[in-house]
């Protein structure tokens, strides 16, 4: 079994941060070309990341901000008051 | 914003507390939504965003106008979710390496334990297995993935709200990036 350079899972961390400078990246690429490996292992990163993103975005509910406000100490409305 | 959001602190420090309501209804959903994916539980995640958001009333005068208003916010709610995650499960020495076993933690030799039958997780939608793997992850991974992936903020203010350098959020999105891929790897 061949392995593969330790610092291809490296830039493949990185360049799935977006954070992988142009020359370590076109290695990056040029290794994915040829190695299915990390070919599958990529794709499988990337899926990852789509399916934690698809987790649709929840909104708090509508009665939020009244019960936040309601729950907040009321002092500092009264040390507010302009004298 | 910054601007906008700076005059908004201003007159709540003066004693308009109708101004912060402005400030809740601007990040309320962005609040609630990090709250929600760290602890998995709607009732305790509006609990703790507005946890947050009195504590950020009561402590706006420590605020440093300088900076940015929703790194200090995220800062105390992602806190606040990792003290009640940490009192629920008292899993937070678990996280440490096992001596002698490189990689391998007391959380990825029980983690198995907690994790529900197959059946169950095929019966499952996408969305909510993978809240349910979110769940899973160890929370200081969980809050770097949540930052990351669903508030898609910047590396450099991860870093800032969880006040870890930037090298140790990488390595927490890495890792929780890998675990999760594992976890979801029959999706």
């Amino acid at each position: 079994m061949k392995t593969c350079p330790e610092n291809i899972i490296h830039f493949m961390d990185d360049y799935l941060d977006g954070d992988l400078n142009p020359s370590d990246e076109a290695v990056l690429k040029a290794h994915l070309e040829s190695c299915i490996e990390c070919r599958r292992l990529y794709h499988e990163q990337t899926k990852t990341i789509a399916l934690v993103q698809s987790a649709s975005h929840i909104q708090a509910p509508s009665d939020f901000v009244a019960k936040t406000m309601q729950r907040l100490p009321k002092e500092r409305q009264r040390i507010g008051v302009p004298r | 914003m910054d601007a906008l959001v700076n005059k908004r602190i201003k007159k709540v420090l003066k004693g308009d507390q109708n101004a912060f309501a402005e400030l809740v209804e601007l990040y309320q959903h962005q609040l609630y939504q990090i709250c929600y994916r760290m602890l998995g539980n709607k009732h305790e995640a509006e609990d703790i965003a507005q946890e947050a958001f009195t504590r950020a009333y009561v402590n706006l005068h420590t605020f440093d106008q300088k900076r940015k208003f929703s790194t200090w916010l995220y800062r105390i709610a992602t806190n606040l979710c990792i003290d009640r995650i940490r009192k629920k499960k008292p899993d937070y020495y678990l996280d440490a390496e096992v001596r002698g076993t490189e990689g391998l933690n007391m959380y990825s030799s029980i983690a198995n334990d907690d994790q529900l039958p197959e059946e169950e997780l095929m019966r499952m939608e996408v969305q909510e297995r993978v809240q349910y793997e979110i769940s899973r992850l160890p929370d200081k991974y969980r809050a770097a993935i949540v930052l990351k992936y669903i508030e898609e903020l910047p590396l450099s203010e991860i870093s800032e709200i969880l006040d870890l350098p930037l090298g140790t959020v990488k390595t927490r999105i890495h890792r929780g990036r890998e675990a999760l891929r594992k976890q979801l790897s029959n999706l």
